[in-house]
């Protein structure tokens, strides 16, 4: 059934959304998808040289990662705003080490209604949100604003 | 560090097609499917999309980024223009407002500026010492109409 602003209430949860572990090869194919080649994603040799213990996610990908659970619950031409604060960095998956390292490349997002309002004519939605590994670190948090029928 | 008096700056306005396989590979990437047929049907199926009210395919929420990273000399292209350094750099904020759909056929032109660059902590402690850089991007379609803002935040280490 479609979401309708009268059956949505402030404390609602959004239906939690856990992402695949991501391995390199999911950032190389992100990579290519968006076109951020930064170095720092794919590249263990410059992701070393600038003092880190290898590559790591775009942070943009987590946000894609938000947005499929956003999109997942309520249909995107509905999407008014987006808006994240990025708070830690996300090592892959090592597959030499699937079981120890899994957890720290698996994002659940989750997220709450906080308000209910009008603007511009609309009956909007406010709703806060957060990414977190399997091991409870926070990767992102954010909101998104949405106007519903 | 990025050169303050690139503050206001314009870049180059660039325009970019929105390509439907462009878009079914976006998804894929995001869902972390190995085919583009394993994605939601309204990212791959015109006729799936126009059933469920669109005009065409929908872009996903992050998608304005590509616009970005695949015109103007991409990251490094944006990096060099600003003066920044890219081992340095972390980006810590992003924000998109949607005024309206953005779907597959569409020209998108995106006109970027630099609105803020400001200075966190103080120069003397450098490890809390942090440039902060706001990049502005307003993507107008080929009716001339507004449909995404985005801000980007990054921070340079000192």
């Amino acid at each position: 059934m479609a979401l309708v602003f009268d059956g949505i209430q402030i404390g609602d949860i959004m239906p939690p959304y856990t992402s695949a572990p991501i391995t390199r090869t999911h950032l190389v194919r992100y990579a290519g998808a968006s076109g951020d080649f930064n170095p720092l994603h794919h590249d263990e040799t410059f992701a070393k040289a600038v003092g880190l213990e290898t590559v790591i996610t775009h942070g943009m990908f987590i946000m894609g990662i938000a947005g499929q659970a956003i999109t997942s619950w309520i249909d995107n031409r509905w999407l008014r705003k987006f808006s994240v604060h990025f708070l830690s960095m996300t090592q892959p998956v090592d597959l030499n080490d699937y079981s120890n390292t899994k957890d720290r490349a698996t994002i659940t997002v989750t997220g709450k209604v906080v308000d209910k309002y009008e603007e511009n004519g609309e009956t909007r939605i406010r709703c806060e949100l957060t990414a977190r590994d399997a091991l409870g670190s926070r990767k992102l948090k954010g909101y998104f604003v949405a106007a519903l029928p | 560090m990025a050169d303050r008096s690139k503050l206001g700056m314009e870049f180059p306005v660039y325009s970019i097609r929105v390509e439907k396989n462009k878009i079914a590979e976006f998804v894929a990437a995001l869902e972390q499917k190995e085919d583009t047929e394993q994605i939601h049907p309204h990212y791959r199926d015109a006729d799936a999309a126009k059933k469920a009210g669109y005009a065409n395919i929908p872009t996903p929420p992050t998608f304005p980024t590509s616009h970005v990273f695949w015109t103007g000399g991409g990251l490094l292209g944006t990096i060099k223009a600003v003066g920044a350094d890219l081992t340095k750099l972390l980006h810590t904020k992003e924000e998109y407002e949607y005024f309206a759909p953005v779907c597959a056929g569409d020209v998108i032109t995106r006109s970027m500026k630099v609105v803020e660059m400001y200075e966190r902590g103080k120069k003397e402690q450098k490890s809390r010492y942090m440039q902060v850089t706001v990049l502005q991007t307003d993507m107008i379609n080929q009716h001339g109409v507004l449909v995404i803002r985005a801000r980007t935040t990054f921070m340079e280490r000192g």
